[in-house]
């Protein structure tokens, strides 16, 4: 019987430890770090692409980042805050798991997505919410108008295989709809991509946007913040095939 | 900002403690406490009505039940902590909280008036203001709002720190979740984001309220203070 305890109590001990090993064994790497996977499935991305949001309950819990996003998530024109409408859901997932786990860095923004300010479920249910909005104020846009030029790099540096023709993105992969953004976000962005600030950089985009100029970005950035909203483009698309 | 007339509310305050300790007895007794009573040992600091006329006692009118409850269970537990609320706190058993919560969130709460002068007649609750006020004018207090207004609406983009209003809603009437911030007493506001930012106070659920609060400076405290006093319910 004595013997029979103890057996158990290893077992138990050794079991505990192999989840304390576990724990211990992911340790997400960011960009430039020996050992970064772009675009991993963390165990909690798998976990919350799962579910299914509710966009009902992710209008409460979008409450406590509507100080920064606006209560119409559109963000600010200055571009310190992006617009999140329309967003694919793939992709709000992919970004604030990735705040969470420390693979994209946001400071900023991580006090109020991490465990537990904000749960799995209210991931789901926030990118639902954010998925289905539509976009009622103006976006920010370049002092002057660089889309011919921004069009031509963008064509010719093939950033529609990821971002689509019209900017549109790709849900089925999480690459995010660029059309319509904040030009200063967008600004932004491709140069913390390009620096690895963003902690979460695609290596594929990083080479496609290196030998950018600042004016060459600031071109593309300035043709996707003219574009319309992609779900706007589709229903024109569609209208003609509908009669 | 200092305050001219604190001793005031040191009066008050002491007050505050006598009352409860007259009290005392009554809590120890089985029998459910009435509200009247209650209200006497409540009152004294934070009026029976829950809109403080002390500028460092907060307004508990129409905070939200759920939240006051949460505030009262959390000083019970020493999870949040105020020299005169940990000697009171004992006094009331945690089954009453319920009741009070509700009884001060059914309560109106009043907007404050921004005032130099003690006389300054009428007005809501005009006697706190001069208080709050200390020196300042009413012009200087009013653009003082105005900057205010400024970082609850819009936030400050330079340094990330979020609106108020998306949170505690553009009126400040809040919810369960985010306590009401409207007509608050400035020197309470300014108090409770400065312990915030320190880790004084902890017992926000989730740590928002202290990643907000380390990104204000006393200046902005202080403006955001200012116009959350004045700021109405919207109708």
């Amino acid at each position: 019987m004595k013997k029979l305890l103890s057996i158990v109590i290893v077992a138990l001990f050794s079991m505990q430890a192999a989840v304390v090993v576990a724990a211990d064994a992911y340790k997400p790497k960011v960009y430039g770090k020996k050992g970064y996977v772009w675009d991993e499935m963390t165990p909690e991305r798998v976990a919350v692409l799962k579910m299914t949001g509710d966009p009902v309950k992710g209008k409460e819990s979008f409450r406590g980042c509507q100080g920064c996003h606006k209560a119409d998530a559109a963000g600010v024109r200055e571009g310190v805050y992006p617009r999140l409408t329309g967003q694919h859901t793939s992709v709000l997932v992919k970004q604030i798991t990735e705040i969470r786990a420390g693979i994209r860095l946001n400071p900023k923004m991580l006090p109020f997505v991490e465990d537990p300010a904000i749960s799995m479920e209210e991931i789901a249910d926030i990118a639902a919410y954010l998925n289905s909005l539509t976009t009622v104020r103006e976006n920010g846009k370049g002092a002057e108008d660089m889309s011919a030029k921004g069009k031509k790099l963008f064509t010719d540096n093939k950033c529609f295989t990821c971002h689509g023709k019209n900017g549109e993105g790709d849900a089925a992969k999480s690459y995010p709809m660029v059309s319509a953004q904040h030009f200063d976000y967008l600004v932004r962005e491709m140069k913390w991509i390009r620096q690895g600030v963003r902690g979460n950089s695609n290596p594929d985009m990083v080479k496609a946007i290196a030998h950018f100029s600042q004016s060459d970005m600031e071109a593309v950035a300035d043709y996707l913040s003219r574009l319309p909203d992609y779900r706007t483009v589709t229903a024109q698309a569609a209208a003609p095939a509908a009669k | 900002m200092k305050y001219k007339n604190k001793h005031i509310g040191m009066h008050l305050r002491t007050w505050g403690v006598l009352l409860s300790m007259l009290f005392m007895s009554a809590a120890v007794q089985a029998d459910p406490v009435p509200l009247e009573e209650r209200l006497l040992l409540c009152g004294g600091c934070h009026n029976p009505d829950g809109n403080s006329v002390i500028p460092e006692n907060p307004k508990l009118a129409g905070l939200n039940a759920k939240y006051l409850q949460r505030q009262l269970e959390d000083f019970k537990a020493a999870k949040r902590s105020n020299p005169i609320m940990d000697t009171i706190i004992p006094m009331v058993d945690e089954s009453e909280f319920k009741a009070l919560a509700k009884y001060f969130s059914e309560q109106k709460r009043l907007a404050g008036v921004l005032a130099a002068d003690p006389a300054t007649p009428a007005a809501t609750d005009a006697q706190s203001a001069p208080a709050a006020a200390g020196a300042m004018s009413v012009q200087a207090r009013t653009e003082l709002a105005a900057k205010g207004q400024q970082i609850y609406l819009e936030g400050v983009l330079a340094t990330a720190a979020p609106a108020c209003g998306g949170c505690h809603g553009e009126d400040g009437s809040g919810n369960d979740k985010f306590p009401r911030l409207n007509g608050q007493n400035q020197a309470y506001v300014i108090a409770q984001l400065t312990n915030f930012r320190s880790g004084a106070r902890t017992n926000d659920p989730k740590g928002v309220m202290r990643a907000v609060a380390k990104r204000l400076t006393d200046e902005e405290m202080a403006a955001v203070a200012e116009y959350i006093f004045t700021l109405k319910e919207a109708e």
